[in-house]
């Protein structure tokens, strides 16, 4: 019973603290597909990821967000989670007293559903498998969530948790930022064993290079709140060559963060 | 509402059941002397808890008097989920002052006593010596009451050089509200002993207004190892005044390990004097606060000899309507240079109805010495929750995950399984 989800964005305006970042993002994900978002710094693609999973700093004042149809917006953020989105977080927070693994059987039972619990020992067969995958060591499971992790060690656990969690949608906010060459091939690997019809993904980067490992289907480029661009990958390459000026001119924009924005 | 008895009637009415009870002469006399104080003794005065306000007079001269009739719960219903239903060691439950159960008292071995107070004291008349020599009764008006009136609490004594390593678990409950409870503690560790106490009280939750006074006095000897363990879960209208001092001798570890979990009126002190060079004293207290809980509570460190060190932590979480106030004070006297004080406050709000304070007081009188605090009060952390929520689990686990991460670097100091297991799995059913 393969389903292919999607995710629709249409007019998503958002702020903080009463300033409006988001200024009408329009997106459409679907299974299958890879997306890309680059763009300049604070220009809101975090602020959309965030959006997008409902974190409480960020109040959404317009637009619709749907997945598969339901309003994403009505739900709660483990509602969302639960409803098959998932977000890589760009600086996962570290929480003390629970245990890697615990964590992940708790919210892979939560996604499941009450009745649904998947059994404890093949829970961890499936998740060391996972962290063999990954080159994460088994003793990563042990101990506390993200605490003391290195920068690196965070984001190849949050590609764990992601392919453990099998969302049909995920988010991944400059997953590449703090990994090292051997690494990015690692996660970009993983990421791509997921790659199939009922799986849609969303990649947030600055940098072209992920893209090589992980193709996208289409890029897009975020300015002043807003995706002001979009293409295929070629479009990703003439950004890493040529940087953002020459589209800034095409478009008349001078400061391209929200702050300028109209 | 604090008027309080008069004193000549107070005094008699004691007098006449103190006599009853065959106690020694110098007993008698100590609390006679001790009744004589408490009506000009001033009531205790805490910043940030007005004790005042509550019923100082819920209490009874001896335990069969004035108690209002009836609860809907036994002890056993109430002490069940505090027992190791499998532990080992020395178990005795007191129902209302009463031995209700009692375990591994016959398997102790030799020279080590553990037996209630009044008992110990009419074997041992010289005991009466050591009574509030550590926690003298002058102090306030309800420890003069308190050494007039007690009736209730443990005597263990550990001779020198016995290790006894199971712990020694005393539970409180009282089921029948009214008649007060006074329970005095006192512990002997001979030179080079080793050994845990663990104390819990336990109350109904639907009890009247009671007043409990307790205290507990420790005697250290040099080298001696001692953990006690301090559970407390005390009803709404319970109003618990506490002190716990050790004496701590030349180069002798003291540690004091607290779980306050109940939504009653708690005020309590505990700490150490550290009065041998090279002594040590821990306190490491985890505060959860329910309903209306009023949770008042002292670390106390007095550093009296040189190279002397102490260190407390607290991790304290207010729900509901909980009020929490933890002071840390740190006393350096003059003449313990060398000595090291440490101390370490947390304190998180988990509602908007909810109160903390910490205050952390640091008082040195000598220059050579090392001391240092760090104190917070703060709501719990909003990343964490939704990083945690953002996984799919929900709003209250997640909060129960972040309070556990918060109560962790505590909870894991505590030094002995059996007071952690108790301690988690209360908080455990506490929280919301
Ligand atoms: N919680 C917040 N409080 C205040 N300002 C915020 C908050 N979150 C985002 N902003 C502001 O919104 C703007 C967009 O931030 P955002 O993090 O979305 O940018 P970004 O495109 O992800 O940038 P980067 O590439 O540096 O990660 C910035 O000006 C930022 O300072
Ligand atoms: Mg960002």
């Amino acid at each position: 019973m393969s389903m292919i989800p999607e995710l629709k964005i249409s007019g998503l305006r958002a702020s903080v603290e009463g300033k409006e970042i988001l200024k009408g993002v329009d997106l459409t994900v679907r299974g299958g597909e890879v997306h890309a978002i680059m763009g300049p710094n604070g220009t809101g693609k975090s602020t959309l990821a965030s959006s997008l999973m409902g974190h409480p700093k960020y109040d959404v004042t317009a637009g619709q967000v749907t997945l598969n149809g339901e309003d994403v917006l009505a739900m709660g953020v483990d509602e969302r989670a639960r409803a098959g989105l998932f977000l890589a977080m760009q600086y996962p927070s570290e929480v003390s007293g629970v245990s890697n693994a615990n964590f992940m059987r708790m919210a892979k039972n939560a996604r499941l559903g009450e009745g649904n619990e998947v059994p404890v020992l093949k829970f961890h067969r499936e998740l060391l498998q996972k962290m063999k995958a990954l080159s994460i060591d088994p003793t990563f499971g042990e101990r506390y969530l993200n605490e003391g992790f290195s920068g690196g060690e965070k984001k190849r656990n949050e590609i764990l948790q992601m392919t453990m969690l099998e969302p049909s949608i995920a988010i991944l906010d400059e997953i590449d930022s703090g990994l090292d060459i051997d690494a990015l091939r690692i996660v970009a690997e993983g990421v791509n064993t997921l790659r199939k019809p009922e799986f849609g993904l969303l990649i947030i980067t600055h940098y072209q290079r992920l893209l090589q490992y992980i193709d996208p289907d289409y890029v897009h480029v975020m300015m002043q709140g807003k995706i002001v661009r979009s293409g295929g990958r070629e479009l990703a390459e003439k950004l890493e060559q040529n940087g953002y000026d020459w589209l800034k001119d095409e478009l008349g924009i001078v400061d391209e963060t929200v702050e300028a924005g109209v | 509402m604090s008027e309080v008895m008069a004193v000549s009637a107070l005094a008699a009415e004691a007098d006449a059941v103190f006599r009853a009870r065959h106690e020694p002469e110098s007993m008698v006399a100590l609390r006679s002397r001790a009744l004589a104080r408490y009506e000009e003794l001033p009531v205790p005065q805490y910043e940030k808890s007005d004790i005042s306000r509550r019923n100082l007079t819920a209490f009874a001269t001896h335990s069969d008097e004035r108690a209002s009739a009836g609860t809907t719960q036994d002890w056993q219903t109430i002490a069940g989920p505090y027992l190791d239903e499998n532990g080992a060691g020395v178990l005795l439950v007191f129902a209302d002052g009463k031995l209700v159960s009692e375990r591994g008292i016959g398997a102790l071995p030799d020279g080590i006593v553990v037996e209630a107070l009044l008992d110990a004291v009419g074997k041992r008349s010289a005991l009466v010596e050591k009574l509030h020599t550590v926690v003298p009764f002058d102090e306030d008006k309800l420890l003069a009451l308190h050494a007039g009136l007690w009736r209730d609490g443990v005597y263990v004594s550990i001779p020198r050089g016995v290790t006894f390593e199971t712990p020694i678990q005393i539970v409180h409950v009282v089921t029948r509200g009214g008649a007060g409870s006074f329970i005095h503690n006192l512990y002997e560790a001979g030179e080079g002993s080793s050994a845990t106490i663990l104390e819990t009280y336990l109350a109904a939750p639907d009890l009247a207004d009671h007043l409990h006074v307790g205290v507990t006095e420790a005697f250290i000897g040099q080298g001696a190892r001692i953990k006690v363990g301090v559970v407390s879960d005390l009803p709404r209208r319970m109003t618990s005044v506490v002190v716990r001092r050790a004496l701590v001798g030349r180069d002798a570890a003291m540690d004091w390990i607290v779980g306050e979990v109940g939504d009653g009126y708690t005020v309590s002190e505990i700490g150490s004097r550290l009065v041998g060079q090279g002594s040590t004293s821990t306190c490491h207290a985890v505060v959860l606060g329910s309903g209306r809980a009023h949770a008042d509570l002292t670390a106390r460190m007095v550093h009296e000899a040189k190279f002397s060190e102490s260190d407390t932590t607290a991790r304290g979480v207010m729900q509901g309507h909980a009020f929490g106030v933890y002071r840390g004070i740190t006393h350096i006297l003059k003449g313990a240079s060398g000595s090291n004080g440490q101390q370490a406050e947390k304190l998180l709000m988990m509602s908007p109805e909810s109160r903390a304070d910490a205050i952390p007081m640091l008082l040195i009188d000598e220059n050579d010495v090392k001391c240092g605090h760090a104190a917070s009060v703060g709501q719990i952390n909003e990343e964490q929750l939704f990083y945690l929520m953002s996984r799919g689990i929900s709003e209250a686990a997640a909060k129960k995950m972040v309070v556990w991460g918060f109560l962790d670097p505590v909870l894991a100091q505590l030094p002995v399984d059996s007071v952690r297991g108790a301690v988690e799995r209360v908080l455990e059913r506490k929280m919301k």
